[in-house]
């Protein structure tokens, strides 16, 4: 598919590589330049858990955020206001 | 490519699988000083398996509110065997869940998670809810860092954690496990353990079906689980129960995210109800108990048995209509929190927060699309992907000490057989119990027994084949053949015609010619290999149960009818030494 979901904001990462270490699925590769945020090597192969952001030290900062893949979405009823 | 390098490791107890029962086990071994404990993961132990993300609730016999009811192990046991197993029971199992449950608890305080509250009215301030008993006996909790926690006190107590290694082949010296091999995930170097005894704690077999979100790894359950542990089982002859019991597809709650966040009468109770597109509804919310009359009310356990199930009744044939209902162009159905108050609405999202997914899809449901649990029902029917749930209880057969037919090769967790939703109690309690035996026979063995490099030769061969392959198939392709192949000719309804095609087609799909071009993808493709022996078993096991039985979505086109006479046991599997697989019926006692 191609598609990506995680962004890292470049200058609230510290490069730490937590979210590397905790990702179940080893979907995430660490920068070869030291400090920058991971990389995401396999966006198919995510199961949503979420860890990536929950083990974060810099996520109040908006270091990582997962984008939810659009195929997954929509699953809701919107009441009028 | 490189040469992959053989690591040699000696250690006295190994545990394979660092979920909830492999933490457990290890925790519970290391008791013993004297014992060199090693825990070997695909993933990481601080965020893998079922409880990778948290767990909200846990279900246990609990002394102090359940003797104040007059309600007894006894009576819980029949609670399960009848509304939860349909009569598919362990009894030895259940009662060592139930009966040592409650220690875990108090252990788990003690490695510091919060299980008391205190705006709790109930003893102990515990939050105690209703899901799979006539009786409230689920502790909700705040179970989101349980791994981080359980990997901690392994840690403290000296247990050697490897991490990104999966585990692919036990080794026996005269009928005894004397060792395992394995292969990094992220280096593709070979692992050879020598060991005194092992626990197998690798979880449930999933990926054995096309995901129909489109988004293949958003299972509901863990997608890295590939049911590595079956198919090291089968290849040494082990039995395997329960694996024709495949779901049908699941309805799942909020549209395709999958989040695993249970229903109502379950992790959102009680204040969720089912309705359907006109409002009319499906399932009703429940309430919660009312903790101001324990110990006041005469109990009668028969009769609030009888309730429960005929509520229980109501509500699961309220829900099993869904399926059918869409097929005919009927629904939508949405997940409705409407009748719920402030309170309960806090409680649900801090229950959900905790559990599985829950955190990220309410980071998806409030964060991303601004919404709110009761302003804005969720659809309640999306198709998720097939699975070994819980109610299948598919696993090794073991004895009432864990162990398996293999000397000191003992097995907990989901990967045991024979208690629906044994769950994370099972976890927790047989990781313990298997543990503690483990470590016993380890430190009972003086001397290491003499352990063959054949299988780990084999396994490098077979490693450096895949990653020096030129042309040839990525694990992908192969995983998704076997996946409709199980859709197609394993599916909601099945017969042997198909299934017997199934399993000549998915001869062609062990034939794959897999190639990796690193570690990563040759780490997926081994896995492909363990979902190929695990469809197998699937697809063998469904020719063999010639019944139909429905509380278990087993259905078959040419035995319709529910056989009790002939059906009321367990199936178990097995492969020969001359690959031949042998059927045994295990009487349910």
């Amino acid at each position: 598919m191609g598609f990506r979901h995680i962004n890292f904001k470049e200058d609230a990462c510290s490069g730490c590589n937590i979210c590397v270490d905790v990702c179940m699925c080893d979907a995430l590769a660490p920068n070869p330049v030291k400090g920058k945020p991971p990389i995401e090597m396999y966006p198919e192969e995510c199961w949503f858990c979420g860890c990536c952001m929950t083990f974060c030290p810099q996520l109040e900062k908006g270091a990582i955020q997962i984008v939810t893949p659009f195929p997954m979405r929509g699953g809701f009823h919107k009441e009028k206001d | 490519m490189a040469d992959l390098k053989i690591t040699p490791i000696e250690t006295d107890v190994l545990i394979i699988g660092g979920g909830i029962a492999g933490c457990m086990a290890a925790i519970k071994a290391a008791e013993e000083k004297s014992l060199r404990v090693t825990l070997v993961d695909k993933s990481n132990t601080m965020a893998s398996g079922c409880a990778a993300s948290g767990i909200d609730h846990i279900w246990s016999y609990i002394p102090p509110i359940h003797e104040r009811m007059g309600y007894t192990i006894e009576d819980m046991a029949e609670d399960h065997r009848q509304g939860i197993a349909f009569g598919f029971l362990r009894n030895d199992l259940f009662y060592l869940i139930a009966e040592t449950m409650y220690e875990r608890i108090l252990d788990l305080e003690k490695f510091g998670l919060n299980f008391r509250y205190k705006d709790s009215n109930v003893p102990g301030k515990f939050r105690i809810v209703s899901q799979f008993h006539s009786v409230p006996t689920s502790f909700n909790f705040d179970g989101k860092p349980l791994k981080l926690k359980l990997t901690h006190e392994a840690k403290r107590r000296g247990v050697n954690i490897i991490n990104r290694v999966q585990m692919t082949d036990l080794i026996t010296t005269n009928g005894q496990v004397s060792g395992a091999v394995g292969v990094g995930t992220r280096t593709g170097d070979i692992y050879f353990f020598r060991t005194k005894a092992v626990v197998l704690s690798s979880g449930r077999s999933n990926r054995l079906s096309r995901n129909p979100s489109g988004v293949d790894f958003n299972t509901r359950l863990p997608s890295p689980m590939s049911g590595d542990g079956t198919s090291m089982a089968i290849h040494a002859g082990l039995p395997i129960i329960n694996i024709e019991f495949l779901s049908s597809r699941l309805l799942s709650a909020c549209g395709n995210y999958c989040p695993n966040y249970g229903d109502p009468r379950n992790t959102v109770q009680p204040a969720a109800r089912i309705v359907d597109g006109k409002g009319d509804v499906i399932v009703p919310r429940s309430e919660f108990y009312d903790w101001d009359q324990l110990g006041k009310e005469k109990f009668d356990p028969v009769e609030t048995r009888r309730r429960w199930l005929e509520d229980r009744k109501t509500w699961r044939g309220g829900r099993a209509t869904m399926p059918k209902r869409v097929a005919q162009g009927e629904g939508p159905f949405y997940l409705d929190f409407s009748e719920g108050t402030d309170d309960e609405i806090d409680y649900i999202a801090w229950s959900i927060k905790n559990e599985g997914k829950g955190t990220q899809f309410m980071r998806y449901f409030e964060g991303e699309e601004g919404l709110h649990l009761r302003k804005n029902s969720q659809e309640y029917a999306g198709w998720a992907n097939r699975e070994l749930a819980g109610t299948a209880a598919k696993g090794l057969w073991v004895d009432k000490d864990m162990e398996t037919e293999i000397k000191n090769l003992y097995a907990a967790g989901d990967e045991v057989g024979g208690v629906p939703w044994a769950a994370s109690p099972g976890a927790f309690t047989m990781g313990w119990h298997a543990g503690e035996m483990a470590a016993q026979r380890a430190k009972g063995q003086k001397e290491f027994l003499p352990v063959s490099d054949e299988k780990t030769k084999l396994r490098k061969e077979i490693c450096s084949e895949i990653l020096n392959r030129k042309r040839g198939f990525y694990w992908k392709e192969v995983e998704i053949y076997l996946q409709n192949l199980m859709d197609f000719y394993c599916g909601d309804v099945r017969g042997e015609g198909l299934l017997r095609r199934g399993l000549e087609r998915l001869e062609y799909a062990r034939n794959a010619p897999l190639k990796a071009e690193n570690p990563h993808e040759l780490s997926r493709s081994l896995e492909v290999k363990s979902i190929i022996d695990n469809a197998e078993l699937v697809l063998r096991s469904s020719i063999e149960r010639r019944e139909s039985r429905p509380a278990f979505d087993y259905r078959r086109s040419d035995y319709p009818e529910q056989d009790d006479k002939n059906w009321l046991v367990f199936l178990a599997v097995r492969k020969e030494e001359d690959g031949g697989y042998r059927f045994t019926k295990i009487p349910i006692e």
